[in-house]
């Protein structure tokens, strides 16, 4: 119990906000080195929650390989004897060239390493996608929404896919029993062995729903060692602002029937109607009275594409609906 | 001992609190390190990997508490990755990989922006000695974090058009010229306000360490 005090004082501290009994409790605490690990983790768990800038590790890491690697090629390099002057002279042309060519072919391949390596796949707005997976999982992609994931196969740590936007997922278990994660750029992280599930991770909010099987939910806003269990039904939401909520349907299915052009709603307000015809289908939208988008609808809108369903929807609501340029504009 | 095992979690946060009632059983506790430590046993490349994805992003963000430039943190991290992976040391780590990599980055950070600050620069270079001890007493430990938040609280007490300079400036990385045109200000008062908030800064990371 001592520890959840000194947690508790410590994520105070990094922010700014402890008291001088907290500190001094802190710096006791400290005298043992045993629990400077502790104290890392928890600067980790207050960092994540409190980060200062966005940062792509990837460019990072591409960048550090390559330094890596080429010190080593250069230690490799100098320990060759040296030519003589007149070599040089004789050929500094086509060494330049070929030094150029050089340059050009490892950047090139710095280029697109991220395309050797990995695949993207992409739904454009307005259209599905279905990708199977290396393992024989199957990913279906809404509309604006990509994946990536190894080109080459997982191999044989845990099998990793990086999804933005909106996506649901049949996960084929392995007989080593791999574990599939998915991870979003809203921090999301979903550690399954098989199952069915959707998850939605756009900058409106975040959402996951499990459909089949059990998956373990892991985001930036919960400690680490404490993942969300999920058991079929469940739906688990984060806002923007961070905030989980949790719910349960007995349709979990109807959270995917954008797969087949159809359009589930529950009780589901105009509002939220319009976020997802935004993210679906990439031109705003606006609501003439705000009020409007307070009214709800419950069915299932067959929608092929952007025009059937704003008529749909406008029929629904019995509202009427014009357009701006590419703006669409929804009146009483 | 993973860090997780010495730690049981007890359930710190009511939000989380009520969706973690459900049963844990399955609940597969994902613990960094080992993630990482089998991402080692496959290549170093791999490890390293799983380093960046794992901490790159809170490592920059803490660096930038120090440096609070964009180009420096990244600098400063992926430094201390390249020295980790060329000195071969996370072979034989005895902490925890994140415990390594904060510690160092945290040393580089405050060793540059004491080198970068410095009024008249000598020509050691940014090694020179610092006020803080190298070791890894409690004191050391949380100097850094007293820093930190004390560089914030300077920052932060700017008056509010010196603080816009000084984050356009560091932060954002624009020149004096750029400043001056996008706040309409003259060049002379963007280098005053800026020549104000560095010796600020410099108050507090020269300053004696209060505690």
């Amino acid at each position: 119990m001592e520890d959840l005090v000194i947690k508790n004082a410590a994520l105070d501290y990094f922010s700014g906000r402890a008291t001088p009994l907290q500190k001094q409790a802190i710096e006791v605490w400290l005298r043992n080195p045993s629990n400077h690990e502790l104290y890392y983790q928890w600067l980790h768990d207050w960092e994540l929650r409190h980060l200062q800038a966005a940062a792509a590790w990837q460019g990072a890491f591409a960048k550090t390989r390559d330094r890596v690697n080429q010190n080593s090629r250069e230690k490799a390099s100098s320990s060759l004897p040296k030519k003589t002057v007149h070599w040089r002279y004789t050929y500094s042309r086509s060494m330049v060239a070929a030094v150029f060519l050089v340059a050009l072919l490892g950047l090139s391949v710095y280029v697109t390493r991220e395309n050797i390596f990995y695949k993207t796949s992409k739904a454009a707005y307005g259209e599905t996608k279905q990708i199977t997976l290396p393992d024989g999982s199957r990913v279906s992609l809404n509309a604006n929404s990509s994946v990536r994931y190894p080109r080459f196969g997982f191999g044989q740590g845990t099998r990793q896919i990086e999804l933005s936007g909106e996506a649901d997922f049949e996960i084929e278990r392995t007989p080593n029993r791999q574990q599939f994660i998915v991870s979003t750029a809203t921090g999301l992280k979903i550690t399954v062995l098989g199952t069915e599930f959707t998850v939605l991770a756009r900058p409106r909010g975040s959402q996951v729903i499990l459909r089949t099987g059990k998956v373990a939910l892991q985001t930036t806003q919960i400690p680490e060692n404490q993942p969300i269990v999920m058991s079929p039904g469940d739906i688990v939401a984060i806002g923007t602002d961070g905030k989980l909520s949790r719910s349960h349907t007995s349709r979990p299915e109807h959270y995917s029937s954008w797969k087949d052009h159809i359009l589930t709603l529950d009780r589901t307000s105009l509002r939220e109607i319009t976020a997802i015809l935004e993210d679906t289908y990439g031109f705003p939208i606006e609501l003439q009275d705000p009020v409007l988008g307070n009214k709800t609808a419950t069915g299932l809108l067959p929608v092929q594409n952007a025009d059937t369903a704003l008529e749909l929807i406008a029929d629904m609501f019995d509202i009427s609906f014009t357009r701006q340029g590419d703006k669409v504009i929804f009146t009483d | 001992m993973s860090p997780l095992e010495q730690h049981p979690g007890p359930k710190t946060f009511p939000r989380s609190e009520e969706l973690l009632q459900q049963d844990n059983k399955y609940a597969k506790v994902i613990d960094n390190e080992q993630i990482i430590r089998i991402a080692f046993e496959k290549s170093t490349s791999n490890g390293f990997e799983a380093l960046f994805r794992l901490y790159y992003e809170a490592l920059y963000s803490h660096a930038l508490r120090f440096v609070y430039t964009k180009e420096k943190a990244e600098d400063i991290v992926c430094d201390v990755f390249h020295d980790f992976w060329k000195s071969n040391s996370f072979m034989s780590l005895q902490s925890t990989y994140r415990a390594y990599l904060y510690a160092a980055v945290r040393n580089r950070a405050y060793t540059y922006v004491r080198y970068e600050l410095k009024e008249e620069k000598n020509l050691t270079g940014p090694e020179s000695s610092g006020h803080l001890p190298t070791g890894n007493s409690p004191e050391s430990l949380m100097e850094y974090d007293e820093l930190h938040q004390r560089i914030d609280r300077a920052i932060h007490e700017l008056p509010p058009q010196c603080q816009r300079v000084f984050l356009l400036s560091r932060f954002e990385g624009k020149k004096n010229k750029e400043i001056a045109a996008s706040l309409d200000l003259s060049l002379k008062t963007v280098e005053a306000h800026m020549a104000k908030a560095l010796s600020q800064l410099r108050k507090v990371i020269f300053g004696p360490i209060m505690r």
